[in-house]
């Protein structure tokens, strides 16, 4: 069951409390963040229900706000994200390649997940890091200056952590 | 091209001069550093009016891209009574090209956090939102740091400096959506719902965030609140030139040896601004100029020949006026302030498909010129690009661009039409090159052609 610890319980009613009083759908987007981190990288209908509940919405208020932004995944997803930028750019420095790079390195095309569950590739459209180019989000951080060399040790990086979690 | 020597690189800096001051992201030392002392000045000795006015003799224009007079947009805002005004920071920043604000927020929190007490002041917002888009993950932390910081030595909370005024500072985060940095679907999204654009009027100034009177500024226009009273509007304007005062951040990006974030007094020409070591140390591996986005994305792209000069032959500046000259035949915009370099071996038909599906993937969908134009922009611009289009998807191209430009709530629409005008008007031998040469233009790139030859002036 889809259930919020009470910690958690607590950091929703202080999001709630920064808007006025009977606009508790303002802290939908911040709610919907804390629920991807809690349940798995993920909103699942059952997820999106629940946040509806919480903010005494209709589940529909949820789907139609979930679906429209891109950070928001309605669709399972590995371990590790790597949203690479394409955009302008990003592209006038090669992120074609680096793309490429990491697809061909874990044999999965932008949008897929390696079989493992570990990895998900995606493509992203500007991540305001362009003087910074190539680069990726990886979780809540960047990573900048990308090169072949760095993609390998961030997968490296990666799998050991993921490892050393099992 | 060194010519550095030759130019004055003495830029006054006012947002970014305490940038590198070791612990200047933490109160403690930003205070020790004069930081503050703009919100004292405030609170204690000007009224509300007096600090609009201040913002209006300034000069300031906004720093997100639209260029509005910041202390003209503040006036606007209605106060009617018992009826609670909000003022809105939009970090929102994802205009391919600009990574300033991000810059300012990373570094200098307590500078953005000093400027929106004094405008909350200013416009009597006792709950003030900090929206940032989702990505900047980390950043959250650091501005949330900042605000406790600031309210645990009085700047922030109840009863500030013993004058009575009630401030709070809350972080949003957005969730991906470029359109989100457009104020009224900012608004939108801060109310928890799709970015989808407002139609104005009513602008925010009357009917904002939950219905309510509402200023939506860009991180950089709020934190030049902090110098502009703490030298005077009068002052801050004489810097800069004309209309452009004050100071402009700028973020430079693509082909260049020295890609950040720039602080520049706008009195500076484009060409020392690409090639002097102060900013962007030229164009690495001796390669040539071809091409450059001055303003973000969204501005048109102008040949090597008309950017650093005017078509008028005059020298090409680094400020509003200058870089507009011409208008969009032969000139650009300065816009958010991303300079986006594109050297001699860089297609302009492949980075203007780039920007094509960047809109598609952000237009909202809520017009239809919009929703469906970027999308067949898109579609055309890589038939091209993969040498499989025809002359006269050119002429399609710019009719359909020429069809969304205007015709949409919001200004995503023009923002997605410019770039595809401003690349066939001045690149269109390249678009034709590539379905002319549709093999070879698999192999290799147009190149330099004529667009970085001298420009002919007529006397």
């Amino acid at each position: 069951m889809v259930q919020f610890s009470e910690e958690r319980l607590a950091k929703v009613k202080e999001i709630i409390a920064r808007y006025p009083d009977g606009k508790q759908k303002s802290a939908l987007l911040p709610l919907l963040h804390l629920a991807q981190e809690n349940f798995g990288g993920w909103l699942s209908a059952e997820t999106m229900d629940y946040v509806a509940s919480l903010l005494q919405i209709e589940p529909i208020e949820v789907y139609e706000v979930a679906t429209f932004y891109s950070m928001y995944n309605t669709k399972p997803v590995g371990k590790y994200v790597f949203e690479v930028c394409q955009t302008g750019p990003c592209m006038l420095n090669g992120s074609d390649n680096i793309i490429a790079y990491i697809s061909q390195t874990l044999g999965i095309k932008a949008g897929e997940t390696t079989a493992d569950g570990l990895f998900t590739l995606k493509t992203a459209e500007c991540l305001g890091a362009c003087g910074y180019a190539p680069m990726m989000q990886l979780g809540k951080h960047y990573r900048e200056h990308l090169t072949k060399e760095k993609v390998d040790a961030i997968i490296a990086e990666c799998r050991a952590a993921a490892a050393a979690n099992n | 091209m060194a010519k550095a020597t030759q130019w004055n690189t003495m830029g006054r800096k006012l947002l970014l001069e305490k940038a590198h001051v070791e612990g200047i992201r933490y109160f403690d030392v930003y205070r020790r550093e004069g930081g503050y002392r703009s919100v004292e000045k405030a609170l204690k000795t000007m009224t509300q009016d007096e600090i609009v006015e201040e913002v209006k003799k300034s000069g300031l224009r906004g720093r997100g891209g639209a260029g509005f007079p910041a202390g003209m947009k503040w006036s606007f805002i209605a106060k009617p009574e018992g009826v609670p005004r909000h003022l809105v920071c939009n970090a929102d920043e994802s205009e391919p090209g600009t990574f300033k604000d991000r810059y300012l927020m990373e570094f200098l929190p307590h500078l953005l956090i000093e400027g929106l007490i004094v405008a909350s002041y200013a416009l009597g917002s006792n709950t003030t939102y900090i929206y940032i888009r989702g990505e900047y993950a980390w950043i959250p932390d650091i501005l949330e740091q900042a605000i406790a910081e600031a309210k645990a030595n009085g700047f922030l909370g109840k009863n500030i400096l013993g004058t009575g005024f009630d401030c709070e500072i809350y972080v949003q985060r957005g969730a991906g959506a470029y359109i989100c940095g457009e104020e009224t679907a900012l608004i939108e999204s801060l109310e928890g719902k799709r970015g989808n654009p407002r139609i104005k009027p009513p602008f925010p100034a009357i009917k904002g965030a939950w219905g309510r009177p509402t200023v939506v500024n860009n991180v950089e226009t709020l934190a030049s609140v902090v110098p502009i009273i703490n030298e005077g509007g009068e002052e801050y304007a004489k810097i800069g030139v004309g209309k452009s005062t004050g100071t402009k951040l700028i973020s430079a990006c693509g082909n260049i040896n020295k890609p950040g974030v720039y602080e520049i007094d706008m009195t500076i020409s484009v060409e020392e601004f690409i090639y002097s070591d102060e900013y962007c140390g030229g164009i690495p591996n001796g390669k040539r100029l071809k091409a450059c986005i001055p303003g973000g994305s969204s501005v048109p792209i102008l040949p090597a020949n008309l950017l650093l000069k005017t078509a008028k032959g005059e020298t090409r500046y680094m400020n509003y006026e200058s870089l507009s000259d011409g208008g969009f035949a032969t000139g650009s915009m300065m816009g958010s302030g991303g300079f986006i370099v594109l050297d001699e071996d860089q297609c302009v038909v492949r980075n203007t498909y780039s920007l094509a599906r960047f809109y598609r993937h952000e237009s909202c969908g809520q017009c239809s010129p919009c929703r469906e134009g970027t999308g067949w922009m898109e579609k055309l611009l890589l038939r091209l690009e993969k040498g499989e289009g025809k002359i006269s998807d050119i002429d399609l191209l710019w009719d359909i661009q020429s069809k969304i430009e205007g015709n949409t709530i919001c200004p995503l629409g023009d923002a997605a039409a410019w770039p595809v005008a401003a690349a066939i008007r001045h690149f269109r031998d390249e678009f034709e090159w590539h379905v002319t040469h549709a093999a070879e233009a698999q192999t290799r790139n147009y190149g330099l052609a004529h667009y970085a030859d001298p420009i002919h002036v007529p006397v």
